[in-house]
């Protein structure tokens, strides 16, 4: 250890200690009576060191596996035998009246349409899963299929931040952020919370659903891209060698200390570590996020094609990009999913858009394209759990799947028509989701709806639960995590107490 | 190894402990406990959640945020007897042995500790006094206070911060150079680095007021308004489309320049304050004023599908309420939407008398964000009067014609009419403004029962919460008379603010560190006296001028220090909250690319207009429904001020989001600075940084006088820090520059690509490699500590 990095690490526990709230407890009090040298050794040194939450840990990592659109529940897990015989019929007046739909027109009769693909049962847990899936139903001992989910939202950019932010409004952390805010990250090269896109399109509510809101911006998500570098600004400048940069970085750094002694602020030290670290980072993140090197045949399972292109950014069809099944990007996010959590990534994101099957146009076709959408991401997400399982990693990942709200049972009837292509409209009231590992009990069907698939019948389960449920299994109490901001209790949860822990999922 | 982030977050944040740190100002000195800052703080953390202002959540009746409630007869006696511990309720329940009987309860998380219960003990003991929360009593312009260096203080605020650091036995430093200090403030007030005339005429200033004269220079400067306008433009959560899902564009951008020329001109803060809340309802409004109320139009407009216009209407009124709320009275009232504020004296209902008042306005989130006005804002104005004057100037030319030259004069009358069209066919923009429902037509408020607009309670009327100042009695029940409520004299919020908020974009941290927040969950003053003092100045000597309010505060010895820390400062104040030494914190995002774009020529110096969109890396935009594409900007528009840049609010400009800036969603009252290596990245490999220090190798090239090496390292060193090199610093960029020499020397087409990608063609004569070594050496001054800092 040079004297600067000696001087910086003693300087930065007192300016920890000091300035920061992590995890302080007794530090802070003693602080607080000005008796700073009987403060407890902190545990933090920085905000992204690797931590414990206040409760027993089950999962270490998380990989969240968002279908942004939502995917229709009642095509791919939440079979319904009865919704069959109402197939084509009006839709019964009490299902609509008061409520509030995205476009099905409540006065221009829609009907309800029954599940258009077929299921079967797999597993120990007799688990349906359609047709679409085959891939995960292999799977289905590792799943816990959550069939009683709602939400209050039901747009999507709403719906998007209840989920993830907490708040159907802007301004408030991720989950990653609250994630990486309780317990950093494992990883001090590479960033904390890493965020996947594909499909084409990010989010409909934008950065937002991996912003930190307003924690610090050290826990905001940095998403990592399928094209170009990795990373933003990852690559050195055309013509400027690793070479080069090492030795302007020695360069900058004898500046820098020049600075330092001249006015003697701790924060240059703070800055020459800050391009260190961006240094390693730069090899680290290049090296992670280089699928090529896997060998052949954990590509194959996952059907991963390191370097081609995703067609949905290119191709169209209005002002929708249209997926095509050969498209590997969602894959290829898998598979560096694993990779990222393999390294100590502790939450990583995926968000997977064109799953809004409204049956309004050709890539909203819930007959023609939910099967294209199924076929990219079935084979990838089995090869992951798989993956993960082999290398002893499914424990300690925390897998979860699902959208931001369900699809209504009625056929979507869009200016009170019926055209060429079928769909679903939005519906908040009943979706699935699933979990998988991370302490989770496999195997387990949890919650149902009524015969329509229009509300939940058993154990209902709201975003707030989720949301809880999954603090709690990376070992962070919800009701404890929060800063008090504009003199509430600000949490990831919420500010009431609605939300649970739902201890029937546990392992 | 470790992640150093200069300032990691809120006073308040604490994640296994709720929020325990606090009191950065020193306890009172003397024997007395002093309520506000020892004994509110307590309760307002451990009791007031239960026992506060939020009457549906009260229990046992019992309110302790009062001191008639907490002395007030009850059955069993008074919670808390005054002078006597022994026999108060209160103290016998939170020092209770019995764990089922203890307060605060074991499932409210909350505990206290020995040293708040002998606090608490001592404040019963010694008469339980309240005093009123220190914010919302009027500030009163305090005695100057003694201090012993009389020699120091240049004015008034030096006076406050030198009589605590005596107190603190700490000594403040002397002034900095002349070159720190025209950089310092050249950055504080327009946001710029000093450029090498401006650093000349300061140092050749040989007389006394030099200083005094480069102040005023400075604040006469046109980007003074460009700079407090990014401020502004933060708190008023501007962008340039409308939000949510779709994120169309949307025309915003002439208020933006409504901003900057209000600034400019030095509007009084009061009148700056009324035209854009209200402008529109002025008497003979001016187009100026109603172009002035798009300042609440920024909220955002929901146009996705099926979305139900009432609720997103409701939304936007809520976050005017809640901006309003967070840039003139620094409280958080967005809590008392769904239920009682649980620690500042706001009820539900009153946070709805507030919302009635800007209940009236006749938009309602349609998706053309009508109502929408055309008004000439000062970007129409000044191109509206360059054009007129070119067809003046072909006027009195065509006049001065001699018959003969008949077809000259033909085509001269041509043009001038053609001109002449142009400027008569000349329509500014149409943007959205306020506008006031007819009286018949006025909407009826509602408490919203948990804030949901589906589920109206109680009618309510415009009102203001009994625990601020009072309404006055003439005031018009609008929202001109809400305007002139907040700037009213009795307020005694807004001119704190105001100040705390101006003193923190120079001194890196507030007084009160919470500059959103002076309720009682805020942080306490360091300085109370000095804030109060520059309240009552800001309001009353300087009539609500900023430019004279800045002044103050550049003009004192305070903030003339230099930057530079010794030892036992860095001990006792690393924060440096008591100003032993001059501020030195890290350049907001728009400005440490500005710096780049002005020291290496780059940068247009062109004001006003619509957005631009400067480089920016493939692929950034994907939101959902991109009609709307990303196209760099041709000529000098790639190189405007960072103020000019197209905000999208799904989709922030990356380097500036990575450097702490906003995105325009919702009131952002202050920026975290944080130093991570994602932001790093920026500043080492964002084609603009390249860009810059390709065109600082061209200027170096270009415009210095001595040509060898030696020389030309100086100067670039120079043109980037505006000092001159020393020895050691010049002994490294020497290394690097043989070292890297060689190296491009054997590869040329690195060379070329170094040089070249994206600026463009090589100047002509000027070897490769020589070009190539100095961007390399420039891409390394760009990233200086002292560079990314304001020292």
């Amino acid at each position: 250890m040079t004297e600067n990095e000696r001087y910086l690490q003693a300087l930065t526990r007192r300016h920890f200690l000091t300035r920061c709230g992590v995890g302080l407890g007794g530090a802070a009090l003693a602080n607080m009576m000005g008796n700073l040298a009987q403060a407890e050794e902190p545990r933090v040194h920085n905000p992204l060191a690797p931590r414990m939450g206040t409760l027993p840990a089950k999962a270490k990592n998380i990989i969240y596996l968002h279908m942004a659109g939502s995917p229709t529940q009642l095509e791919l897990f939440d079979y319904k035998p009865e919704l069959k015989k109402f197939d084509g019929k009006i839709c019964p007046k009490e299902y609509l009246d008061g409520k509030r739909f995205a476009f099905i027109q409540p006065g221009k009769n829609p009907v309800m349409m029954g599940p258009l693909f077929e299921f079967k049962q797999h597993g120990k847990g007799d688990t349906w899963i359609s047709e679409l899936l085959p891939h995960l139903a292999s799977q289905a001992d590792e799943l816990c299929v959550i069939r009683s989910m709602s939400t209050t939202q039901f747009n999507h950019s709403p719906a998007q931040l209840l989920l993830h932010t907490g708040d159907p409004r802007f301004g408030s952390p991720s989950m990653g952020s609250w994630v990486t805010y309780g317990l950093g990250s494992e990883n001090e090269n590479l960033p904390g919370f890493v965020v996947l896109a594909s499909g084409g399109r990010t989010p409909s509510a934008g950065k937002s659903v991996w912003g930190s809101g307003y924690l610090s911006s050290v826990y905001q998500g940095t998403q990592c891209r399928n094209t170009g570098d990795p990373v933003l600004y990852l690559s050195n400048p055309d013509g400027l060698d690793r070479k080069t940069r090492r030795r302007q970085l020695d360069a900058l750094r004898e500046l820098n200390e020049a600075q330092h002694r001249a006015i003697g602020d701790p924060e240059t030290i703070a800055r020459i570590a800050q391009y260190e670290l961006t240094y390693r980072m730069q090899t680290a993140a290049a090296k992670v996020m280089d699928i090529s090197k896997e060998p052949k045949h954990v590509l194959e399972m996952y059907g991963a094609q390191p370097g081609v292109k995703s067609t949905a950014d290119t191709k169209n069809v209005g002002d929708k990009p249209l997926a095509a099944a050969s498209d590997p990007a969602f894959a290829n996010n898998c598979l560096l999913a694993r990779r990222l959590v393999e390294s100590g990534v502790r939450f990583v994101q995926l968000y997977d858009w064109g799953w809004d099957h409204h049956g309004s146009s050709q890539p909203e076709d819930m007959k023609t394209h939910l099967p294209v959408k199924t076929r990219q991401i079935d084979r990838p997400i089995a090869a992951l759990i798989k993956d993960l399982k082999q290398r002893g990693l499914l424990d300690e990942t925390l897998i979860v799947w699902g959208g931001e709200f369900g699809r209504t049972p009625m056929r979507e009837n869009r200016g009170g028509r019926y055209g060429t292509f079928v769909g679903r409209d939005h519906h908040p009231f009943a979706f699935t989701m699933w979990m998988a590992g991370g302490g989770i009990k496999g195997g387990l069907n949890f919650g149902a709806t009524d015969d329509i698939g229009y509300y939940p019948s058993e154990d209902p389960m709201g975003v707030r639960d989720l949301q809880a449920t999954i603090l709690h299994q990376l070992g962070l109490d919800p009701f404890k995590l929060g800063v008090v901001r504009s003199g509430l209790n600000s949490r990831l949860i919420g500010p009431t107490e609605e939300g649970k822990v739902r201890k029937e999922i546990l392992g | 190894m470790l992640y150093p982030i200069e300032r990691e977050m809120m006073k308040s944040v604490g994640i296994l402990t709720t929020g325990v740190l606090l009191l950065m100002a020193p306890l009172a000195r003397g024997e007395r406990i002093d309520f506000s800052r020892q004994i509110r703080p307590i309760l307002s953390k451990n009791c007031f959640a239960c026992h506060g202002p939020d009457e549906k959540k009260r229990k046992a009746k019992l309110r302790l945020d009062t001191r008639e409630g907490a002395t007030g007869e009850r059955k069993g006696g008074p919670a808390i007897v005054p002078g006597k511990s022994a026999e108060s309720e209160f103290y016998l329940r939170i020092t209770h042995s019995d764990p089922e009987e203890i307060m605060p309860p074991k499932k409210s998380k909350h505990e206290l500790n020995a040293a708040e219960i002998g606090l608490l003990k001592g404040w019963i003991d010694g008469g339980a006094k309240y005093d009123e929360h220190w914010a919302f009593v009027k500030p009163v312009r305090p005695e100057l206070p003694k201090v012993q260096n009389g020699e120091w203080p240049r004015n008034a605020v030096d006076h406050f911060i030198l009589a605590r650091l005596e107190n603190e036995k700490l000594r403040p430093m002397g002034e900095a150079g002349r070159r720190v200090l025209i950089r310092r403030l050249s950055f504080d007030l327009t946001g710029l680095p000093p450029s090498r005339a401006q650093i000349s005429e300061f140092l050749n200033d040989q007389s006394k007021d030099a200083y005094e004269k480069l102040v005023d220079r400075v604040l006469a400067s046109p980007h003074y308004g460009e700079r407090w306008a990014r401020m502004w433009m933060d708190l008023a959560r501007y962008a340039d489309t409308q939000g949510y899902e779709k994120d169309n564009t949307r025309t915003m951008w002439p208020w933006r320049d409504w901003v900057i020329k209000a600034f400019n001109d030095d509007m009084p803060y009061d009148q700056f304050t009324i035209e854009q809340l209200a402008g529109d309802l002025l008497p003979e409004a001016s187009s100026q004023q109603v172009l002035a109320t798009a300042f609440h139009r920024n909220t955002m407009t929901n146009t996705e599908g099926g979305t139900t216009d009432e609720e997103w209407r409701v939304a936007a009124v809520k976050d005017r309420i809640d901006t309003t709320g967070l840039i003139w009275l620094g409280l958080s009232v967005g809590c008392a939407k769904c239920h009682s504020h649980k620690y500042d004296p706001i009820s539900q209902t009153e946070y709805y008398q507030l919302y009635d008042f800007l209940n009236q306005s006749a938009d309602a989130d349609r998706g053309g964000d009508d109502p929408k006005r055309a008004l000439p804002s000062p970007f129409y104005l000044s191109q509206h009067a360059e054009l007129a004057q070119r067809v003046d100037k072909l006027r009195s030319k065509l006049a001065g014609l001699s018959g003969e030259q008949a077809a000259l004069k033909a085509e001269f009358a041509k043009l001038s009419r053609e001109l002449n069209d142009k400027v008569m066919k000349m329509k500014p923009p149409a943007i959205p403004v306020m506008q006031e429902l007819p009286p018949n037509g006025k909407r009826k408020t509602h408490v919203l029962v948990k804030g949901d607009f589906q589920s109206p309670g109680t009618p309510v009327t415009a009102g203001v919460p009994k625990s601020l100042h009072a309404w006055p009695s003439q005031g018009p029940m609008n929202r001109v008379g809400l305007a002139r409520w907040l700037v009213s004299e009795e307020n005694p919020l807004t001119a704190r603010v105001t100040v705390n908020r101006i003193w923190a974009r120079l001194f890196g941290i507030g007084m009160v560190e919470t500059e959103e927040d002076l309720g009682t969950q805020g942080e306490l003053p360091t300085h109370p006296e000095l804030l109060d003092w520059l309240a009552v100045e800001f309001r009353e000597t300087h009539k609500w001028s900023l430019k004279k309010l800045c002044k103050t505060m550049v003009m004192s010895a305070t903030y003339r220090q230099s930057s530079q820390i010794k030892d036992s400062a860095r001990e006792r104040d690393p924060r440096n909250r008591l100003l032993a030494r001059g501020p030195r914190f890290r350049l907001e995002a728009e400005m440490i690319r500005d710096q780049a774009l002005a020291v290496s020529g780059l940068l247009s110096r062109k004001m006003y207009g619509p957005p631009v969109m400067p480089l920016q890396p493939e692929g950034i935009w994907k939101t959902v429904y991109n009609g709307s594409n990303w196209r760099t900007s041709k000529g000098e528009d790639r190189h405007r001020r960072g103020l000019y840049t197209f905000a999208k609010r799904t989709s922030a400009y990356p380097s500036f989001l990575l450097m702490d800036a906003g995105s325009g969603e919702v009131c952002l009252p202050r920026r975290i600075r944080t130093n991570t290596p994602t932001a790093a990245l920026v500043t080492l490999n964002d084609p603009v940084f390249t860009e810059a220090a390709q065109a600082l190798a061209r200027r170096v090239v270009a415009e210095g006088k001595d040509q060898r090496v030696a020389a030309r390292l100086a100067f670039a060193f120079e043109l980037v820090t505006g000092r001159l090199v020393q020895e050691v610093e010049m002994a490294a960029m020497l290394r690097l520059y043989e070292d890297q020499f060689k190296h491009y020397l054997e590869d040329g087409k690195a060379a070329m690509a170094i040089a070249s990608n994206p600026i463009g063609p090589l100047p002509e004569g000027v070897p490769v490699t020589e070009l190539a070594v100095l961007t390399v050496i420039a891409n390394v001054l760009l990233n200086m500590d002292e560079i990314l800092t304001k020292g």
